[in-house]
């Protein structure tokens, strides 16, 4: 199979599993959406190992680790900023605007973390250390 | 700024105007990075680099070279 085919599928697939989200949810649902979604995701990986073609090679990784890479500065740095302003501007009253502020700082944290650890990993992992 | 060059449109053409999309297959890469790499527009790996080459059955030296 083509990747261009198995475009075409997975568009049909993504279109009829909306449409039955769409409709789960309007006739309030809650429990249609997860089998839809576990069935869509199979078919897909069933079509998916039909093609071929080579549709991910070292240049789709390196533009999504630079992507990445982007992505975890602007939001770190924004969060930050931002989180810094909302804990500052609520401080006085512990309004909402504190606790958004104190929940963005948090996850900032968390991503700083996470950060660490999978830089210490892929230092050790590509170092000759042991 | 050091440059990496590559031969890849002229040893297509010498290759009985190998298509971009058979070279790809050959290399086990997509279409889209063979064009980015005749462009200029992307530096290849080691292991993609020798894979080229050994598509063209030509050594690395031949397919890429350093420009200081």
């Amino acid at each position: 199979m083509s990747f261009k085919t198995y475009t075409a599928i997975r568009m049909v697939i993504i279109i009829i599993m909306a449409g039955l989200i769409g409709w789960a949810v309007v006739n309030g649902n809650a429990l249609i959406p997860v089998p839809v979604i576990i069935a869509a995701l199979l078919i897909l990986l069933l079509f998916r190992r039909r093609v071929k073609e080579v549709v991910v090679d070292e240049r789709v990784y390196s533009i999504a680790e630079k992507a990445s890479y982007l992505a975890f500065r602007i939001f770190g740095i924004a969060a930050a900023v931002i989180g810094a302003a909302l804990i500052a501007l609520g401080w006085e009253s512990s309004s909402d605007l504190y606790k958004i502020g104190l929940t963005l700082a948090y996850a900032v944290c968390g991503l700083l973390v996470i950060y660490y650890i999978a830089h210490i990993y892929y230092n050790r992992k590509y170092s000759g250390k042991k | 700024m050091a440059r990496i060059n590559n031969q890849i449109r002229r040893l297509r053409f010498d290759h009985g105007e190998m298509t971009q999309e058979e070279l790809a297959q050959r290399a086990g890469c997509t279409r889209q990075t063979i064009i980015a790499l005749e462009q200029g527009k992307y530096v290849p790996s080691i292991e993609l680099a020798f894979k080229i080459a050994g598509a063209f059955g030509v050594s690395l030296e031949e397919v890429f070279q350093y420009e200081a």
